[in-house]
């Protein structure tokens, strides 16, 4: 059966499509009753008058003198049938194993007076003729030409505003019914539980309150499963500290040896990780850092020659000319996450700045370096992810860096975006809120 | 006999303070170690020391506290460097504010301690006494704008922050502590580097150059740094040091 073949996709379509139908049918079989149950009530009606009718008519026009029946010819006519003196049109002796029933009542009525035999008439408008003979012997013929019933003008309008009303109600009905879900599934969709939580409505009917709260106390849960997994981050990280303070105290206290190095080298190492764990799990508690009305242009610059004093190789370009509300140190550590990204695969960093024609800003910080493949671009800002290349430590960080980039972007109400540049290298691009220009 | 600096290090993991002294002991230091503010404060009733190390994160009183009060006691000029855990700018902010002259987050090396130590008391022996200009949370006015000395930051006369390079920080702090006075190159070097960098001298004219578009002051007629022809630059306006942070 390929009837799930054409099945549409959409529950909507689907159950616009089930209520329309059903009630299409539901309605035709209710109209096709009452038609019916009307048919048959006029058609004992019409019957039981013909019969009568007819009989009356011959037995009329049979006692008559045959000059004057002429005369009365018109008066006797009815709209479905009617005399005709003499023996007819041809036709063709009609199948008497089912005759129309209009001959089984004119036989009831003419029996056993008149014997009548019928024929058909074919042509544009099929009818019959019930052929006698008159006690004086003349012929007479009862044309009989059956007509549909007669059906108001109006039924045909009223249809049609029974089907367009099916048609609203089933659209209604199909968009409450929907609704709820569309917006539980765009609730879904927006989750982040590191961002400020989306508290659907517990209103409306039941099953879409219980959805909803469902829905609330799963975020919360979510919420509260990542927040203790940063305390668990911070505190170890926290606590590290202490020991490692002293291992790095007493390694000082060593001889020079390879010995020494390796294990400098390594606690450099344990230092590095924990002081990101810390940096990450804060970055992800939100900003508690106060915003503050902060030239960008002098922000970056003052960047830039920071590392330029360092003897790093960093390049600004472009100016904004802009005032912006931001969190200074969130914003500073975002930018130097990125450089010093730049800085560790491509030895050098190129930075951008524009007003965008949405009036949003645009800091890009570009390098040479090797890239990331696309298909890692996206995952490169999970924490803790780390591309094949820089699996090997000495290269690699800690896999945190663009993580921490990303949720501090996102804390200062900005975005990062991470792209392959044209003729290689790698552009992440950091777009920030409008700002004021100043002159 | 040449003055031995004595350094009271205060810090409540024993094997830390130990650590420490002794490798301060060892590079020509006198050194006291002590748990909390109880025995720092009983130690410097009897002995006056030239520098204290401070740990904020200590049971009890904690190094702010402390810090606060050494400020406001009779001990309010011995240069304190804090330690802190906790790599946040915030920390480092309010330890400067609570009067902090430095400050070093753990884990930190040894030497990197020593030099820092070393930094601070050249710092506040270069000062003229009259000058000395503590890093206290103390904002800086002179024309339109202030500096922030905490957050290290200019703000303008309607409150927008200008961001300085560290460079640029420290050469506009060594004008602010020496206003009206002709520095020539070298003593700009030597204060704005803390110790004999081998840069070029050109290298203090662009700094200076930076730090005059930083302050939207007009090169070929500042009106705060001015050049002195063959001798060096004079911040040439009057210096306001404002108690509380507006």
């Amino acid at each position: 059966m390929n009837l799930s073949l054409h099945w549409p996709r959409t529950l909507a379509s689907r159950l616009s499509l089930i209520f329309l139908v059903g009630l299409i049918l539901a309605q035709a079989l209710s109209f096709g009753a009452q038609f019916y149950e009307r048919y048959e009530s006029a058609k004992s009606t019409m019957l039981g008058n013909l019969e009568t009718d007819v009989s009356t008519s011959i037995a009329i026009l049979d006692r008559l003198p045959a000059d004057e029946r002429a005369s009365w010819l018109q008066r006797l006519n009815r709209p479905n049938y009617g005399y005709v003196l003499g023996e007819g049109e041809p036709g063709t002796p009609m199948n008497m194993q089912e005759p129309p029933m209009a001959v089984a009542s004119i036989n009831e009525a003419m029996n056993p007076a008149y014997k009548l035999t019928y024929t058909d008439i074919p042509g544009t408008q099929k009818h019959f003729q019930g052929h006698l003979r008159l006690s004086d012997g003349n012929p007479l013929t009862i044309d009989v030409r059956p007509t549909m019933l007669p059906i108001s003008p109006w039924l045909p309008a009223v249809l049609l505003g029974q089907l367009a009303l099916l048609i609203g109600c089933t659209w209604l009905a199909v968009r409450i019914a929907i609704r709820p879900l569309t917006r539980l599934a765009q609730a879904v969709e927006t989750l982040d539980p590191n961002a400020h939580a989306v508290h659907l409505d517990e209103k409306g009917p039941t099953e879409v309150a219980y959805a909803a709260k469902a829905f609330n106390a799963m975020q919360a849960r979510i919420a509260a499963y990542l927040k203790e997994r940063m305390q668990l981050l911070a505190a170890i990280s926290h606590d590290l500290q202490t020991p490692i303070t002293r291992m790095k105290l007493r390694a000082e206290f060593m001889d020079e040896s390879v010995e020494k190095d390796k294990l400098w080298n390594d606690l450099g190492e344990i230092e590095h990780l924990v002081r990101e764990g810390v940096a990450y799990a804060r970055s992800v508690h939100g900003a508690t850092e106060a915003t503050c009305r902060t030239d960008l242009d002098s922000f970056l610059d003052s960047l830039v020659f920071d590392y330029q004093d360092m003897g790093k190789d960093v390049q600004l370009d472009g100016k904004s000319a802009t005032v912006i509300d931001t969190r200074p140190h969130a914003l500073r550590r975002v930018l130097v996450n990125l450089v010093d990204n730049a800085l560790k695969f491509a030895g050098a960093a190129e930075m951008h700045v524009q007003a965008l024609t949405n009036g949003k800003l645009s800091v890009k910080v570009m390098d040479r370096g090797p890239g990331i493949a696309e298909e890692e671009l996206a995952q490169v800002m999970e924490p803790f992810y780390r591309v094949e290349s820089s699996r090997n430590r000495s290269t690699g960080g800690t896999g945190l860096g663009l993580a921490i980039a990303q949720q501090l972007a996102l804390a200062i109400g900005g975005s990062l975006v991470l792209s392959n540049r044209q003729g290689g290298g790698l552009c992440a691009e950091l777009t920030l809120p409008k700002g004021i220009a100043h002159p | 006999m040449e003055h031995v600096d004595h350094i009271l290090i205060v810090d409540d993991d024993r094997e830390i303070r130990e650590l420490v002294g002794n490798y301060l002991k060892k590079n020509g230091l006198r050194t006291t170690v002590v748990a909390d503010g109880r025995q720092m404060r009983a130690f410097l009733d009897s002995t006056p020391v030239d520098l204290i190390v401070l740990d904020i994160m200590m049971p009890g009183d904690d190094g702010l506290m402390l810090c606060r009060e050494l400020r406001a006691g009779k001990h309010k000029s011995t240069p304190i460097l804090m330690l802190t855990a906790r790599n946040d700018e915030t920390d480092r902010i309010i330890g400067l504010e609570m009067g902090a002259d430095d400050y070093l987050t753990k884990p930190f090396a040894a030497r990197e301690l020593l030099a820092r130590i070393n930094a601070v008391l050249r710092r506040t022996r270069m000062l003229p006494p009259n000058l000395a200009v503590t890093e206290s949370g103390r904002l800086i006015a002179f024309g339109r704008w202030r500096l922030d000395t905490s957050a290290r930051h200019l703000l303008d006369d309607d409150g927008t922050m200008v961001t300085l390079s560290g460079a640029e920080y420290r050469l506009l702090r060594v004008f602010l502590d020496h206003p009206q006075r002709v520095l020539n190159r070298d003593q700009l070097l030597n204060l704005t580097q803390g110790r004999d960098a081998d840069l070029f001298d050109r290298s203090i004219d662009l700094l200076v150059s930076r730090l005059r578009q930083r302050l939207l002051d007009d090169a070929r007629e500042p009106a705060y740094i001015k050049t002195v022809r063959s001798e060096g630059y004079v911040f040439s306006l009057p210096v306001e040091i404002l108690g509380a942070q507006t």
